[in-house]
């Protein structure tokens, strides 16, 4: 075993509790980050879904004729603002009604398609480009009516729903940012006390190190070493417990959402997922145990 | 090897070392001596870059001590190898692992570590204490540890501050027979000791010491 990494195990064996303590705060933190990075995750996915649900149908006049569906079809699609333009015709449309109502089969069979008029159904990059696009794609001829599509529970539009969503999802972000901000202060503070506290035990080793000639690179390497032990075991237990719970709860998240893709379906994508916050957590956690190490460091030769 | 050009140390008003000058050549064996407070310890501290002179150049290994900057004073301390009267042991690691320390520190590639330890713990006569603490050793035995330590590195310069100030006659005199094959077969040693038998009986060059002041050289 290398000399740096025998000296800080050596270290940790004899005060348990103290790297208890540091490994609990850091395993908190972590697993508070990781479940924030998934809530965050997945309240992206629902609000990129219901974005790109088709927000506009602009219905077509009966009389409409195929060069003129076509052309507008064509105006809309290069129009920047606006994607996934598709023509329903209707037949599509009736089909679309049959499958929404197949558990009554007395509602469809009274209706054929020329009851449902033929659209054009498209989504926005931007959902505050509805109105105007509105107001444009009712001027045009063989247009006979534009609505959003319909109500979603309370809400009034799709877009009411993307914007409760992107308020959530900010609460979200800044709380949850503001909850791992304190607790990685806290783990912080933790870590350099308690590195603090080893360098002051240390203090006679660090004497008859510097007396053999020790670099001063060699008297910290213990330390760093002890502080990436605490960090980098927080970051496994946090991030571990975080993904076992996940998994635990999957089922039941992804049949409660449905189609909504709030997690990856497959297994490489969710495996990447985790391995993406976890990649995240390893640098942070470096970056808190070299950070925490040298401040203690610091400190300590300075009081003496 | 060494060479002290006027060299004064001062704590506050009190002159530790006045106007010192000697040379020590490469193979010498020196024995510093005078009463305590005469200014030994100070000496080696100097050696060491422990503390500055006040005034004066120390010169080591063609190296001016009193101008070498602070990060390359560790880089001059492996080139000394030192034994302290108070042992100055890790407590917390085996005999053996206080000796690949040295080793560690002095960067030496750790499969020559074997080899060197089992060699140096021969030479010193504790093979068979290797693994064990400090706090299981003898005051000889840790005495021997650390000559171990400080040997094991091959350094250019050997110091050792009384290193028989707290051993019985037979233990000291083992030790200093220690000193002296480690000697003849090159090493350059200074000794600050206040043992005036010890000093007859090794019959080497005498650096003598009174309040601060050089009295023989």
């Amino acid at each position: 075993m290398n000399i740096h990494l025998k000296t800080a195990v050596d270290y940790i064996k004899r005060a348990p509790f103290q790297a208890l303590a540091a490994v609990f705060v850091l395993a908190l933190t972590f697993f508070v980050a990781t479940i924030l990075s998934i809530l965050v995750y997945s309240s992206g996915k629902i609000i990129r879904y219901f974005e790109t649900r088709p927000q506009v149908i602009a219905f077509l006049k009966d009389g409409a004729s195929p060069e003129q569906i076509t052309a507008l079809q064509n105006h809309l699609s290069i129009d920047g603002r606006i994607k996934g333009v598709k023509y329903v015709s209707k037949e599509e449309a009736l089909s679309i009604y049959k499958e929404a109502t197949k558990d009554n089969p007395l509602l469809s069979e009274l209706v054929s398609p020329s009851i449902f008029p033929a659209s054009l159904e498209f989504s926005l990059n931007d959902l505050n480009y509805a109105e105007d696009i509105i107001e444009e794609v009712k001027k045009e001829a063989v247009v006979d009516q534009v609505g959003f599509t319909a109500n979603l529970g309370s809400e009034s539009s799709v877009g009411n729903v993307v914007s409760r969503l992107r308020t959530i999802t900010l609460y979200l972000r800044l709380g949850g940012g503001i909850l791992v901000g304190v607790l990685g202060v806290t783990s912080f503070l933790v870590l350099t006390v308690i590195i603090g506290m080893r360098m002051t035990t240390r203090r006679g080793e660090v004497e008859i190190l510097n007396l053999i000639g020790a670099s001063p690179g060699f008297i910290r390497s213990p330390i760093i070493v002890e502080a990436l032990i605490y960090s980098l075991v927080g970051v496994a237990v946090g991030w571990l417990t975080s993904l076992v719970i996940i998994l635990y709860l999957t089922p039941s998240v992804v049949n409660y959402f449905g189609e909504i893709p709030i997690l990856p379906r497959d297994t490489v994508g969710f495996l990447l997922l985790f391995g993406a916050i976890l990649g995240g957590e390893l640098l942070a956690g470096t970056a808190l145990a070299l950070l925490g190490s040298m401040l203690a460091v610091t400190r300590v030769k300075r009081g003496r | 090897m060494i060479k002290f050009k006027n060299v004064t140390k001062k704590y506050g008003d009190i002159a530790a070392l006045s106007n010192i000058s000697f040379e020590i050549e490469k193979g010498e064996f020196v024995f510093i001596t005078g009463p305590s407070g005469a200014g030994k310890t100070t000496l080696i501290k100097l050696i060491l870059r422990e503390i500055f002179p006040d005034s004066g150049e120390i010169i080591f290994d063609g190296i001016n001590l009193s101008h070498t900057p602070e990060k390359e004073i560790p880089e001059i301390r492996r080139k000394i190898g030192t034994v302290f009267q108070d042992f100055k042991v890790l407590p917390e690691r085996t005999l053996r692992e206080n000796v690949e320390v040295a080793l560690a520190v002095c960067g030496i590639n750790r499969e020559e570590w074997k080899e060197r330890v089992d060699k140096i713990l021969e030479l010193v006569g504790l093979s068979e204490r290797a693994e064990l603490f400090p706090s299981q050793l003898a005051g000889g035995e840790l005495q021997r540890a650390s000559l171990a330590r400080a040997l094991v590195v091959n350094p250019k310069l050997l110091m050792a501050d009384e290193p028989t100030g707290n051993l019985d006659w037979d233990t000291s005199d083992g030790i200093m027979r220690l000193f002296e094959k480690i000697n003849k077969e090159g090493k350059t040693i200074i000794m600050a000791t206040h043992n005036r038998e010890i000093i007859a009986k090794l019959n080497k060059r005498v650096i003598a010491l009174k309040d601060g002041k050089l009295t023989k050289s």
